[in-house]
């Protein structure tokens, strides 16, 4: 609950606008409560007119109207309070609603901006749809409590206060009474209400499990096909939804029980307003208007009683919601931009793309062994450097460290000389680029995913880097060029394409270093051949590091560093490692025999 | 590959349908599912009308008999008080109790009854409406499980799930939302109808604001369905935005697009900000007049009724009880209004409903299928088969070999040369001409699908793991396999090792798509899945991804092992698994170029024997 004045800021920006509307939804109780006194005064005129025709006998004509004027007031107040609390609910309840859309805006973007400086703890701490949920659901939520339940829950306050304060004016001796069983319509209203939260919290994984069943058997239904299992994926799925129907059934039992037992209690209150306002009003100490605006108090009174409980539930609701939000706005991004937190900022010139490493560890919060130990190497500028290894080596690893997408835990990385995390964060992405082996393009078109870092990039850069890339072709064979749309609205490029974008996407940038983490798993060997070739003239001295556990890969290098372990064991050109005999050398030997990749085959035979 | 690679076609299972405020035609076929139930939505029916009934006799209760009779002591005589008054006199003689007294119980008990009988009505109906869609859902999902490969090459998987989920949902929404009516009219109808036998001047003045309501809500919904329009629109972009952006992180924060990305997600927040303001606007403003019109009314009746009191027209107690009875009259509209939503999303989604139910894309299954043996011989002929997914564009060109029984075959060629296309006709996951593929020497289209799927185990590259226990996903709900022979089956293909090595052995739970295992890890446990079926013949798509060399080793024991007394068809990607093979075919272009051994095809000096020269000059050079 204390998680809740969090949302403070977020009110105290329109504090104005939150007042004006509470001080609105007060006056507009106060106008409602006043229509039952306006009633009660109609009935009372109606029954001194009636009296007074019992003592005259005979009503005339004109008297009668006289007495029907008595009733133009009562009815015109009635109207005007009508008109004054529509117009006062109106206005003060688009005000508060208002707040809760504006912080919802804010806190998504609040949100958005945090999870972008986040890094890969970060994400393996918060799924994807963890957070997704988060920033939609839990962000409603907040947007829920500032604009439902403060507004309601002061109405409520407002109506109970209003409605006890005129029932006891009108009688305190009846008044005292009537409220006796209202507390225990309170607990039974709340005892219910956490059971139905709890039921439709239920009824909600029922859903989800639902959902979960469908997406996937639906993604896996050519293995459900193929071995024949439609049947029993139908009546599995029979039982889940079988169970849904039934946690629901339950859910509806105790909501409608909840809606029974309200007014069966309410009934005692409308019991003891009849048997003993009955009996004030034989004695002569209240009126018959005064009974009948009873009644109204009652009804007007009820309702808060009834959702006292419910509020209860609201505001908790909103509390979880605020507590979720908060644990991702309080987790402090791994990756500190020391340079750009510094107010002096220093300006730094181009890179020349000479590399320096220097006992450089490494290691994963959730193991005990070093990923990466003593790294130690020096690269040129323009030199072509291929790191190679097998999986779980530390190469990735390695090349993460570059960008500072993880921090090392001891060493450095020097760039000209320069400890990389002396950089501004955008600085140093600037100048190094990771093309990343899962190639992630954007639903976007394809000339944006290249030049995604800028895209007011020209043209001509564009293609020219689809060209190093080898996918000028694939470009040209849709009918909508470089503005062909991406994704499930458009077309679904082949794996080797999606890897052949993402590189494009790398070799735009022309950064002084780029690294390339195995981006050619899904591209074939022939089409590998020639954008590797090609590499050496598009990025003349520039630097470029390229990891891969294909020797096939490894050998278009100047120098290659084989990683096992996490350390490096041998460093030195292709010939040169194949002579001393190592590492190396059983690797390429291996993979020659073992591993030949057919794709090899398939892509030679394009040839003949 | 090909087929997926197709661009999925949106026309088909359109996702934008905006549906129309009623069609009866499509309530007519959910009533189909309704039907079965009908005993207990006329119970239901039943129930309410009882409670309704009460519901309106409990201010004739209050009204007419403890204020005019037993306070006032004016029980007039003209007026009508459905027997109250009797009741209460017959009760006040049968305990001895004073009028006040009795009254109190006939209001407590009535009270009680009426209520316990809403409480009925809304559980039988909650109950009907929630197992006919419960059979609806069941009978979609059944539909949607027997439609062909070539059908999910056309509609995206999550169209077809939000059909099977929320669109059921919705309609859920709907059919209670229909109870709920039923509930509110009908007290709607006994008010009107207990107000005109007091007055129908009155009720008339009451009436007329029935239009008024109508053409108010009417508007409303106008307006307001545009904005929600695009609310559900900004809401979705925001949404998918935020789905890429997070998927795409390293992507954004290595290109540094950060800032500018967050411009893109602000603007469109803004966008929905506003949508929204303007809707609570809406919103605010008709919830508000349709509040307060109740107690408009109640200006009417005093100032109309209170007249007619002193003309002695009709007494006090009939005016209090008009005011009473002024929330049952209108109660009904304000449903209707909030319904009205609910209503026309609900025919969307029943239209996205009965749109996927009458889709009956289906593989052609034979009239009078061919029964097989206990055991096939494995023996498949392949004569002059042409196929495409296309009509105009064949994959598969004139392709005829044989394979004989037990004979291990691998096909080789490169991507788009029709092999993947050859094992999907093989599962006859697509309709092809007949009498193009033997088994056995039975044409395969004369054998039932599920019966060829039977006797045809295919391990596709794409192999599905499903989330549950590893022993599920060996067993995949066949239940003739036991545990035994499930673990047996993974022994057999060197999978028990790592399996024993996890936290629960074969209880461990996988995620979905087996993401905490290896990608060898789970080949092994394909093979194991496909070994455990015993199929007679068995198709194994290779998987091209690399694999460290010691899983490769396993992996190539283990296939040796399922292949053992098996037909044997594989599309072979690494050199190692082709010279396991008894014969190779290359495949190209959709056509057969070559079929033999190793040795012939070496011997031929053909394309397979460059292909082998050239990969390893390739590599040594």
């Amino acid at each position: 609950m204390k998680v809740l004045l969090r949302l403070t800021p977020y009110i105290k920006q329109h504090i104005w606008a939150f007042s004006f509307g509470l001080f609105g939804l007060l006056g507009a109780r106060i106008f409602e409560a006043l229509i039952p006194l306006y009633v009660k005064m109609g009935i009372d005129n109606i029954m001194a007119a009636q009296s007074a025709n019992e003592t005259g006998d005979i009503l005339s004509p004109e008297s009668i109207a006289i007495a029907q004027t008595t009733l133009v007031y009562p009815a015109l107040a009635i109207c005007a309070c009508v008109v004054a609390q529509m117009v006062v609910t109106i206005i003060s309840r688009i005000l508060i609603r208002r707040i809760g859309i504006y912080a919802a805006f804010d806190i998504r973007n609040q949100l958005y901006g945090h999870m972008q400086r986040q890094g890969p703890a970060f994400f393996a701490k918060f799924s994807i749809g963890d957070l997704m949920a988060r920033a939609i659901n839990d962000v409603s939520l907040i947007r829920q409590f500032l604009a439902g339940t403060t507004r309601l829950t002061s109405v409520l306050v407002f109506t109970a206060v209003v409605g006890l304060g005129f029932m006891f004016s009108l009688s305190a001796q009846l008044a005292l009474i009537v409220i006796l069983p209202l507390p225990v319509i309170s607990v039974v209203a709340w005892i219910y209400s956490k059971h139905i939260y709890k039921q439709s919290h239920i009824v909600q994984e029922g859903f989800s499990r639902l959902s979960t069943f469908v997406q996937e058997n639906l993604n896996g239904i050519r293995t459900v096909q193929a071995m024949a299992q439609e049947q029993d994926e139908v009546r599995r799925f029979g039982m889940v939804n079988d169970e849904f129907a039934q946690h629901n059934q339950t859910l509806f039992i105790t909501n409608s029980a909840l809606s029974a037992w309200m007014p069966i209690l309410a009934a005692t209150a409308t019991l003891i307003i009849l048997g003993y306002g009955s009996h004030l009003v034989t004695t002569g100490e209240i009126t018959l208007g005064t009974f009948a605006a009873f009644f109204s108090y009652l009804a007007l009174l009820l309702w808060p009683v009834r959702e006292a409980g419910a509020m209860v539930t609201q505001w908790q609701r909103g509390a979880s919601g605020t507590q979720r939000v908060f644990e991702v706005l309080d987790y402090e991004p791994e990756i500190r931009d020391y340079a750009s937190e510094d107010s002096a900022n220093p300006e730094f010139p181009e890179l020349t793309g000479k590399v320096s490493v220097r006992h450089l560890y490494y290691q994963y919060v959730d193991k005990n062994k070093y990923a990466l130990e003593d790294i130690n190497f020096d690269v040129e500028p323009g030199e072509t450097i291929a790191i190679l290894g097998r999986v779980g080596s530390g190469k990735s690893t390695l090349l993460r460290l570059f960008v500072r997408l993880i921090d090392p835990v001891k060493g450095d990385i020097l760039l000209d000389g320069h400890p990389i995390n002396g950089f501004p964060l955008d600085f140093l992405r600037h100048q190094v680029c990771l093309v990343l082996q899962d190639p992630f393009l954007f639903a976007d078109s394809l000339g944006d995913n290249i030049a995604y870092d800028r895209p007011d990039r020209d043209v001509s850069d564009i293609w020219e880097s689809a060209d190093a890339a080898a996918l000028r072709e694939t470009i040209e064979n849709f009918p909508e060029g470089l503005q062909t749309i991406l994704g499930e609205r458009g077309v679904t490029l082949s794996g080797g394409q999606k890897q052949r974008t993402a590189l494009a996407r790398g070799l735009v940038r022309m950064t002084p270093l780029l690294i390339l983490d195995d981006c050619f798993s899904a591209v074939d060997t022939e089409t590998e051949e020639h954008i590797l070739s090609g590499l050496k003239s598009v990025r003349q001295n520039l630097t470029t590091l390229l990891v891969s556990h294909r020797v096939s890969t490894a050998r278009h290098a100047d120098r290659i560093i084989v990683l096992d372990e996490g350390k490096i064991v041998e460093m030195g050109s292709h010939q040169a490692l194949l002579e001393s005999n190592g590492f190396y050398a059983d690797l390429e030997k291996a993979q020659r025999v073992k591993g030949g990749m057919l794709d090899q085959i398939e892509s030679d035979e394009a040839k003949i | 590959m090909n087929a997926t690679q197709k661009k999925l076609d949106h026309s088909i299972f359109d996702a934008d349908i905006h549906g129309q405020a009623m069609n009866f035609q499509y309530l007519k076929r959910i009533m189909a599912w309704v039907k079965p139930h009908a005993l207990l939505v006329c119970t239901s029916i039943l129930l309410v009308v009882l409670a309704s009934l009460l519901a309106v006799f409990l201010p004739v209760i209050i009204t007419r008999v403890a204020i005019d009779t037993i306070i006032l002591d004016t029980p007039d005589a003209l007026m009508p008080d459905f027997g109250m008054n009797s009741v209460n006199e017959w009760l006040m003689h049968l305990t001895g109790f004073e009028g006040i007294v009795t009254v109190c119980i006939l209001y407590g008990v009535t009270t009680i009854a009426c209520h316990g009988l809403y409480h009925l009505h809304r559980v039988t109906f909650a109950k009907t409406v929630l197992f006919a869609l419960r059979d609806m859902r069941l009978d979609l999902f059944s539909h949607m499980e027997h439609r062909p490969s070539s059908f999910y090459d056309k509609v995206a998987v999550g169209r077809v799930m939000t059909r099977i989920t929320n669109d059921v949902q919705a309609l859920f929404e709907l059919l209670m939302g229909v109870g709920m009516l039923i509930g509110e009219f009908v007290p709607f109808f006994l008010a009107l109808a207990l107000m005109l036998t007091i007055d129908v001047e009155l009720t008339g003045y009451l009436l007329l604001s029935i239009p008024i309501f109508g053409v108010i809500t009417y508007f409303f919904r106008l307006a307001t369905r545009k904005v929600y329009r695009q609310i559900r629109n900004t809401v979705s972009q925001l949404n998918q935005n935020l789905q890429e952006n997070l998927s795409g992180m390293q992507v954004v924060q290595l290109s540094n697009r950060e800032e500018r990305n967050l411009q893109v997600y602000s603007d469109i927040n803004e966008k929905n900000s506003k949508q929204e303001v303007h809707a609570i606007q809406l919103e605010t403003g008709y919830g508000a007049f349709m509040d307060n019109m109740v107690n408009l009314a109640l200006a009417v009746i005093i100032w109309v009724g209170g007249s007619a009191v002193l003309s002695d027209a009709i007494t006090l107690g009939s005016v209090i009880l008009f005011t009473q009875f002024i929330d049952m009259f209108i109660r009904p509209i304000r449903v209707l209004g909030m319904q009205y939503n609910i209503l026309f999303r609900a025919m969307a989604s029943a239209e996205r409903i009965f749109q996927a139910l009458d889709w009956h894309e289906q593989i052609r299954e034979p009239k009078t299928p061919v029964r097989l043996p206990g055991r096939v011989k494995g023996k498949l002929e392949f004569k002059n088969l042409t196929f495409g997914y296309d009509d105009n564009q064949p994959v598969l060109k004139d392709v005829s070999f044989n394979v004989k029984p037990g004979e291990k075959l691998a096909i080789v060629g490169p991507t788009g040369s029709g092999k993947s296309t050859l094992i999907r006709l093989l599962g006859r996951f697509y309709d092809f001409s007949d009498d193009r593929i033997f088994l056995d020497g039975h044409d395969l289209n004369s054998i039932h699908s599920t019966e060829v799927r039977r006797r045809i185990g295919v391990v596709m590259q794409d192999f599905h793991i499903f989330s549950g226990s590893i022993l599920e996903n060996i067993v995949l709900g066949n239940q003739s396999i036991t545990r035994a022979a499930a673990i047996s089956a993974a022994k057999s293909v060197n999978a028990h090792e790592f399996i024993e090595a996890l936290p629960d052995g074969y209880d461990t739970e996988l995620v979905e798509r087996g993401q905490n295992l290896s990608q060898g890890q789970r080949q092994l446990l394909a093979f194991a899945r496909v070994l455990a079926s015993d199929p007679e013949i068995l198709i194994l798509d290779e998987a091209t991804a690399s694999i460290d060399t010691e899983t490769e080793q396993l992996i190539q024991e283990a296939l040796e092992h399922l292949m053992q007394g098996r037909t044997s068809i594989l599309i072979a990607h690494r050199l190692q698994t082709i010279e396991t093979a008894d014969r190779v075919l290359v495949l190209k272009d959709g056509k057969v170029k070559e079929l033999g051994t190793h040795q012939e095809l070496m011997a031929l000096r053909g394309v397979y024997y460059t292909l082998t020269q050239l990969q390893f000059q390739d590599v040594s050079s």
